[in-house]
């Protein structure tokens, strides 16, 4: 008599890294989640700079933006920049699931299942999120002059 | 219940930072396009620049907004992340109010500098 064992799909604090077998919406998760807590720390970094630094006057300020142009802090907005748009999309995307829009009929789960939704949507928006980063750092180095 | 609505305002907030955190980076980041598309709004990080901006009520009305939503936005999220880890009832009532703490002590600075730089 071997007892059934319940599926263990709690992963724990390193399933916020790995997800194992798990499909590519998990993955898409843990980007969600690396990506907002990077913007978090930026935005921190982001309130101090245009508060604390800019009551102090003129010479504060254009001695915190001699520091803030140094390529280190470009690598990391380009990296805040794509953080911020893969963050923003994929929120997009997770709302449209929420809330069910355009998502067709639903269908009953008989074998072989149709998942509209599973099939298309992601790789749609991720197909998005590539051409929109690529043209915002395209903008970003060539036009607007960025390094 | 509670987690409902909160969650709920997490989805509005997102979309409503969409919009807006949009809107300022572009200002701020393709100053190059906008002028050549007819908006000059000269170097957005030198202090000229900046501090013609904060005198106008309509940018400080706009970032205090922004500052609300998007710190709701940010600690809501981080509170979920954290109670991911099913701490328990005494824990999550602590890490609740430490957060609430900390994001009205933000956000009462974050609206202090801007209403101080209107006249400054």
């Amino acid at each position: 008599m071997t007892q059934i064992q319940p599926r263990r799909n709690y992963l724990g604090a390193l399933g916020w890294i790995w997800a194992g077998n798990y499909k590519l919406e998990r993955y898409l998760y843990i980007f969600h989640r690396i990506t907002g807590l990077g913007i978090l720390l930026f935005l921190l970094l982001h309130l101090v700079m245009t508060t604390v630094f800019r009551v102090q006057g003129k010479e504060v300020w254009e001695a915190t933006m001699e520091v803030l142009h140094n390529p280190w802090f470009k690598v990391g907005e380009y990296l805040v920049v794509v953080a911020f748009l893969y963050h923003a999309l994929n929120g997009l995307r997770l709302i449209i699931q929420e809330l069910g829009f355009a998502l067709g009929r639903p269908r009953p789960p008989i074998y072989p299942y149709k998942d509209s939704l599973r099939r298309k949507r992601y790789w749609t928006i991720l197909i998005i999120s590539i051409v929109v980063i690529l043209c915002v750092v395209f903008f970003y180095d060539f036009i607007a002059g960025g390094w | 219940m509670r987690n409902t609505y909160l969650w709920l305002a997490q989805l509005v907030t997102g979309v409503l930072i969409a919009v807006l955190l949009s809107i300022h980076m572009v200002l701020m980041h393709l100053d190059a396009i906008l002028s050549f598309l007819g908006v000059d709004i000269k170097d957005p990080t030198s202090w000229h620049s900046m501090i013609e901006r904060s005198r106008e009520t309509l940018w400080a009305g706009l970032y205090i907004a922004l500052l609300a939503i998007v710190l709701y936005h940010a600690l809501n999220g981080l509170r979920n992340i954290i109670l991911e880890l099913a701490p328990s009832a005494a824990t999550e009532r602590i890490i609740t109010w430490t957060i609430i703490v900390f994001g009205t002590i933000a956000f009462v600075w974050g609206t202090y500098v801007p209403i101080r730089l209107l006249s400054g």
